[in-house]
């Protein structure tokens, strides 16, 4: 549906260099990344509010680069909505076709069955400014899909609301996109929304395209240290490759195997995921391919659903384990006991040492 | 005395000033002198002439400063720091200067072909609006911007994404978002152009029963030692002045809350 084909754009004195993006009908693709990466340059770039200074745009297949943000045919919510003020709700809904002075044939079944979808029959006389953060949320959703767009734009939509609220919307966004066929690129900072919403997820940091890739890919394999540490994982050492399936580590001790390796010999960074290092029993027997480490837990933090904890391994090397609360309420454990930890083969993964990951 | 009775003493301060000028009149108010000169035909004609010039000056004002300061406020374009700048000229020159820079123009050989050819600005109706004009031009461009900035441009964004032309987005979201700020802006250039002095005297002279405006009939009649006249002139400006002032104040206020 979209194709973005090595995009330059500029935005004040920011440089948003050589994008190359496919997402296809139907599908949702988020574009993530921290504050200040360029994914609202992305998105104004795609809407058509910031000139493609090289590169090429299509939408279904038509040329889109240079074409006016009106004749684009795309949805768009931004972070702050965008709701008109001065108009009631009806006025908002109804404002595309009014602009496009469509027969109110053309877009009133469309826009009375999303207005049933998402229950705002009731807000139609209202102000914008008498709304909640959701009903607000709903309105600006059912204005944009009744534009019967090719593809809708979300610019970080949902930020300002409580955790239950957006949970829900993002539901609500799941279930217009199945009954609708939508095609949605969402511009967010947060891993956990990109990951609920999309099918594909797109790393940005700095203006750079670091990873593009389905978002199991991209959240169990980081193909950069950049995007490995915005995904927040700490346990990287430097490691070298010396043949497939083994790295040499001397953090955590020498030769460790790893499942899969497709790293070139050479320098490497050795990761896992928080979530992955094991617990285990001081009694419990050694398992293949892991590797098992003593020391002691330095912190332990219960976050209610889950737990943190920081193990120090004998060498002085640390570890971030991630477990969920009930497995450390079995264990017992305290800041200050000794323990055990394992990392299992299957869940080591290397990142090759290159320039853009030194 | 802290900081906070300091500054609200200067507050007050200003307020003791400007209306102690104007309690000042008091002490040549006559009632029957009052009647007389602002029911004289004299006195009539320079409210009149006075209304309609400042509507006038302040219509072709908007109309130029309008698109001028969308333009100002929405986009990057070359000159844009220069047109920026130009808008203090008429502050920093003294509108006496003003009025000299305009009757100059109309010497050179494009003035004179423009006075003899399209319309006669010199010593004419059509001068005090052009004085009044290029007067107020730069500071109803000012408080126009101020406007269009309150107005956020996603939401012109999200009307073009609706299908909205650029056109149509600004006159059906834009303009109704900036509407009390610009009714606002209206108010107080008007009320300016109604207080314009020295260039509308260069350009179009103090003729009575021609050019003499409000603030030159005043002049005219200090220049005769009328006192009670003149006050009874400066009670009328000032009270459309301060007419107009309490208007744009609360749709200032209004374009705040809404």
């Amino acid at each position: 549906m979209l194709e973005i084909e090595g995009l330059t754009t500029r935005s004040g004195g920011f440089n948003l260099r050589d994008i190359y993006l496919s997402i296809g009908q139907g599908q949702c693709h988020a574009v993530l990344g921290p504050s200040g990466s360029g994914k609202s340059t992305l998105l104004n770039a795609v809407l058509g509010t910031l000139p493609v200074l090289s590169g090429r745009l299509r939408l279904a297949g038509e040329d889109i680069t240079h074409l006016a943000v009106e004749h684009r045919r795309l949805g768009y919510v931004p972070q702050q909505l965008g709701l008109f003020p001065h108009l009631s709700v009806a006025d908002n809904l109804a404002y595309s076709a009014r602009a496009r002075r469509l027969p109110p044939g053309e877009f009133r079944p469309l826009l009375d069955r999303l207005v049933e979808i998402t229950a705002i029959g009731h807000l139609l006389g209202r102000l914008p400014a008498t709304l909640s953060g959701g009903e607000r949320q709903r309105v600006a959703l059912v204005r944009a899909l009744a534009a019967a767009p090719r593809m809708v734009l979300l610019d970080e939509p949902f930020t300002a609301l409580n955790e239950s609220l957006r949970r829900e919307l993002w539901w609500l966004v799941k279930d217009l996109q199945k009954e609708h066929g939508l095609t949605v690129m969402i511009v967010t900072h947060d891993l956990s929304e990109a990951y609920f919403l999309a099918d594909d997820i797109t790393v940005l940091i700095d203006g750079i395209q670091e990873q593009s890739g389905d978002k199991t890919t991209v959240y169990h394999r980081p193909a950069t240290v950049a995007v490995a540490r915005f995904l927040g994982l700490k346990n990287m050492f430097p490691a070298r490759t010396t043949q497939a399936g083994n790295v040499d580590c001397p953090a955590l001790g020498g030769h460790l195997k790893v499942k899969e390796s497709d790293v070139n010999r050479g320098d490497a960074w050795l990761v896992i995921r928080a979530e992955h290092v094991a617990l285990r029993a001081p009694d419990a027997p050694p398992q293949t391919g892991e590797a098992r480490f003593t020391g002691h837990f330095e912190t332990v933090l219960d976050l209610g659903e889950s737990a943190v904890l920081n193990f120090r391994i004998d060498s002085g090397v640390q570890l971030e384990v991630r477990c969920g609360s009930r497995v450390l309420r079995k264990y017992g454990l305290k800041a200050g006991d000794a323990g055990q930890v394992g990392l299992p083969a299957s869940d080591l993964f290397v990142i090759p040492s290159s320039p853009a990951n030194p | 005395m802290g900081l906070k009775h300091t500054s609200i003493v200067a507050a007050l301060a200003v307020l003791a000033l400007y209306g102690g000028l104007i309690a000042a009149l008091a002490w040549f108010f006559d009632v029957t002198s009052f009647t007389q000169a602002v029911s004289s035909e004299r006195t009539l004609f320079s409210v009149r002439l006075s209304l309609l010039a400042a509507t006038v000056s302040t219509f072709f004002a908007l109309l130029l400063a309008i698109p001028a300061a969308y333009a100002l406020s929405r986009f990057r374009f070359p000159g844009r720091e220069a047109v920026d700048t130009v808008l203090e000229f008429p502050i920093i020159v003294s509108p006496a200067a003003l009025g000299a820079i305009i009757l100059i123009f109309f010497n050179n050989p494009l003035g004179e072909w423009v006075q003899a050819n399209v319309i006669n600005f010199v010593f004419a109706f059509a001068g005090i609006v052009l004085a009044q004009f290029i007067t107020i031009l730069g500071v109803a461009v000012r408080m126009l911007k101020t406007a269009f900035d309150e107005v956020p441009v996603e939401l012109e964004t999200v009307a073009r994404t609706l299908g909205a032309s650029h056109r149509h987005a600004f006159f059906s979201v834009t303009l109704p978002l900036a509407k009390n700020g610009l009714i606002a802006a209206f108010i107080l250039t008007w009320a300016k152009a109604i207080g314009e002095f020295g260039a509308t005297l260069m350009v179009a002279g103090s003729m009575a029963m021609r050019t003499e405006t409000l603030p030159i009939a005043i002049f005219m009649r200090l220049s005769s030692a009328d006192i009670e006249g003149t006050v009874a002139l400066i009670l009328v400006l000032s009270g459309i002045g301060l007419t107009a002032l309490f208007i744009a104040r609360r749709q200032l206020s209004r374009a705040v809350h809404a």
